[in-house]
């Protein structure tokens, strides 16, 4: 230990001026954190703090990748010709030194900033610990490690650079080729559990970051350590190897309300049989539609749709089981959920005449837990199920404000807002519109505090904001089960 | 005695390029050995090798005991190297280089670390990067020696320093180099010559032959042969395989020993030439038996 605080002290010396860089940045981030939360309830933000905070998501990340960069290539790990491989270094030490001074002068400035900004938006401390530290668990998997893992397999900032444009390169390439793969796995349709998929990538890049850094500390062989980082690369840019129904699997492991699958149904919604339509488009294939009703959902549990994968089965064996993008194959519309499927031409004409059966699964998350909360417009800060730390503002000729602050992530509740007697009373819920249900405590993100303002121009004179929250409680499948459908009888033309 | 270098059979190859070939080396402790060769013979490529700087291809090397692939800070703390193509950390200044290695060594000697630098004539509070070559090469030289080495090993140390740095440079060695053992790379064959014990001559990434400095300069002998007139000088195969570089001009043939003995060699020329020729055997000079070799080892080529 000894010698790593040896060789952080002459890197701290060697790196002033982006150590203070380093610093300054994560100063003018509390800064204007601290002057946005404040301006919650006074909206006196001026142009050059919102200025300084639309630039710092760039200037921040740079000053840090310079401070970690310059920090690696102070003992370059490739080549031959530096001084130190040939002193009495321990590649531990080394390795240490060069950990201490990014948690001095990257991730403890961003711990410090976001304590400051936390604070200054009323929220106490130690509900606010595990957002803070799995902000840093995040910098260091997403940010430090990797940065530090493309200096050590590089001989200078050149080098660097080339190998990031070419690493982004290739990533597009491969990704752009592997779309096919992708959209097979999951698409555009993970939303709420887009997290899982994140957090499998940044488990990969903590996995072989680390091997990478250990490898080039350890032993200084860089090829062996480019080879693992273009795998890995190549590995990244293939998407996750896990389907979105395992996904969905994972996700409802963290259900924090146990309902029995064996309850839920779902069949052919009857009284909207009408509604049924095989649509033959003009390229032969058809668009099914088809109504489907929920049942055996507990009485206070909204449910809503996620995804539906279905087999539909002709009385001949011939089968359509086609599930690609999960997420696309149901709609909703109100309480009315739709089927909505396009099934090969061939398979439709084959089976169109025949009772079809249909057998699948309708992925739901259902949310509970209602919540209702009033908010006076007196300007007083007051915690909200959903939104955090809210106030209310207005009146006289003033429109009415609701402004409210959460932090680390956007809740996951879904939340409407009414504004007394106004247009907005009755608002179905509406936020957020992107969510996660990330079970974890954070989300990278520089500044912690996630503002929400809500407003409306009523002339009355109001008094409160009414706010109704509910909360994502349960991940779960209802089988799907329709028998008999006829689906020529159903058929519409596309002229 | 055991050997602070020892390597057998080391092979290191650069896609298909051998740059050592069955490297076999056994450094006496407390010598001086100078590692000779032309430029390309593969001199850099062994120290890297042999300070863990390269992999070998194949082959095994210890240094101070230890195999060369896991050298550590233990045996690290006991070697000095010093390479003319070394990159020093150039935003230091000296003296902070120094104060800077000073906690790595437990053996540093801060009264020889101040001695080195004044004896160099090194300037403290400048920075490396605003030193020359040779005063960095003596900041450099200062640090490997600061803290007493048990082997010092300097690859090609004099290239391009003018006379003064390179005596300046030998001076501070040799006072170290007494209770040490010193591995040195150079061409620089006159330099060498006036302070190794040992020399090893590598060729294509072979060692030609590695011993002793009174040795070497006892077995090689500038011979010229002054033929009877009746006399032809003998073809080449007729010469014996340590004879290099025969060459005639005139009634004189000439040619270099590398095998001399006295009485042995007067045999074989008496064989040859019979009792009427004339003969006279002069010693050589370092670099005219490195001469004498690179240009053998070319023809054999």
């Amino acid at each position: 230990m000894r010698q790593a605080i040896h060789i952080l002290r002459k890197d701290v010396r060697y790196l002033w001026i982006e150590t203070t860089v380093a610093l300054i940045a994560a100063g003018l981030l509390a800064f204007t954190g601290v002057r946005q939360a404040y301006a919650l309830t006074r909206p006196e933000i001026t142009h050059g703090i919102a200025t300084a905070a639309m630039l710092l998501p760039f200037l921040l990340p740079i000053a840090w990748w310079t401070l970690i960069v310059r920090a690696v290539y102070a003992e370059t790990l490739t080549g031959d010709r530096q001084f130190w491989p040939t002193r009495p270094y321990a590649w531990r030490s080394l390795l240490a030194a060069k950990w201490l001074l990014i948690l001095l002068f990257v991730n403890m400035p961003l711990f410090l900033a976001q304590t400051a900004i936390v604070l200054s938006a009323g929220f106490p401390l130690s509900p606010q610990l595990a957002g803070l530290l799995w902000t840093q668990v995040l910098l260091t998997v997403a940010f430090d490690l990797p940065v530090a893992a493309v200096a050590a397999l590089t001989t200078g900032v050149v080098q660097f650079l080339l190998c990031v444009l070419i690493v982004f390169a290739s990533s597009m390439a491969l990704s752009m080729g592997s779309m096919r793969i992708t959209m097979a796995f999951a698409g555009g349709g993970w939303r709420g559990m887009e997290w899982i998929e994140t957090y499998y990538s940044l488990l990969l890049i903590a996995i072989v970051g680390a091997a990478i850094l250990i490898w080039q500390y350890r032993t200084r062989r860089t090829v062996p350590a480019r080879v693992l980082a273009g795998l890995a690369l190549l590995i990244l840019a293939l998407g996750a190897p896990f389907s979105w129904s395992t996904a969905f699997a994972i996700q409802s492991h963290f259900s924090r309300l146990h309902v029995d699958e064996a309850s839920l149904h779902a069949g052919l919604f009857t009284n909207f049989q009408w509604a049924t339509r095989a649509i033959v488009n003009r390229d032969g294939s058809v668009s099914l539609h088809i109504p489907l009703e929920l049942s055996g959902v507990p009485g206070d549990l909204e449910p809503r749709t996620e995804g539906l994968t279905v087999r539909i089965e002709g009385a001949g064996g011939a089968i359509w089981d086609k599930n690609e993008a999960p997420w696309a194959e149901v709609s909703t519309n109100g309480r009315l959920i739709a089927l909505q499927t396009t099934v090969d031409g061939a398979f439709y004409q084959k089976v169109k005449d025949q009772p079809v059966s249909l057998r699948g699964y309708l992925y739901l998350t259902l949310y509970g837990n209602q919540r209702v909360t009033r908010v006076p417009f007196d300007d007083h800060t007051q915690p909200v199920p959903g939104l955090g730390l809210c106030s209310a503002s207005g009146g006289g000729n003033a429109p009415y404000f609701l402004s409210c602050n959460s932090t680390f992530r956007p809740p996951s509740e879904l939340v409407s807002v009414a504004f007394g007697e106004g247009p907005n009373e009755g608002t179905p819920y509406s936020r957020p519109q992107v969510h996660s249900y990330s079970p974890l405590p954070a989300e990278l993100s520089l500044n912690p505090v996630n503002p929400f303002v809500q407003w409306s121009t009523s002339k009355k004179v109001l008094d409160a904001a009414t706010v109704v929250s509910v909360e994502p409680l349960a991940h779960v499948r209802a089988a799907i089960a329709i028998d008999g459908l006829r689906l020529g009888e159903h058929e519409v033309r596309i002229k | 005695m055991t050997s602070p270098i020892h390597t057998r059979g080391l092979v290191k190859r650069y896609r298909g390029t051998v740059a050592l070939d069955s490297f076999d080396l056994d450094v006496p402790e407390g010598s001086i050995y100078g590692l000779v060769g032309p430029n390309g013979a593969g001199k850099t490529t062994c120290i890297k090798v042999l300070m863990n700087l390269a992999r070998a291809t194949s082959g095994r090397g210890e240094v101070l005991g230890a195999d060369t692939r896991r050298l550590g800070p233990a045996q690290f703390a006991q070697i000095g190297y010093v390479s003319e193509n070394q990159k020093l950390p150039d935003w230091m200044t000296v003296e902070y280089f120094m104060n800077y290695l000073r906690p790595f060594y437990p053996t540093w000697d801060e009264t020889l670390a101040a001695d080195l630098i004044r004896q160099f004539d090194l300037p403290r509070s400048r920075e490396l990067r605003h030193l020359s070559h040779g005063m960095r090469m003596k900041a450099a030289m200062a640090s490997a020696l600061a803290y007493r080495p048990k082997l010092i090993v300097l690859d090609e140390p004099f290239t391009g320093l003018d006379p003064l740095v390179r005596d300046e440079l030998i001076e501070g060695l040799l006072p170290s180099a007494e209770n040490t053992t010193v591995f040195i790379s150079s061409h620089d064959l006159g330099e060498i010559e006036s302070f190794a014990s040992h020399i090893g001559f590598l060729d294509h990434g072979r060692l030609q032959f590695s011993e002793d400095m009174g040795s070497l300069a006892g077995r090689f002998r500038e011979i010229e042969v002054t033929l009877p007139v009746d006399k032809a000088a003998p073809k080449p195969d007729q010469c014996p395989p340590a004879w290099l570089n025969a060459q005639q001009s005139a009634s004189v043939f000439r040619f270099v020993d590398s095998r001399f003995e006295e009485e042995r060699t007067a045999a074989q020329l008496r064989g040859l030439f019979g009792e009427a020729a004339q003969v006279a055997v002069n010693p050589m000079p370092l670099r005219a038996i490195f001469v004498t070799l690179a240009k053998a080892s070319r023809k054999a080529a």
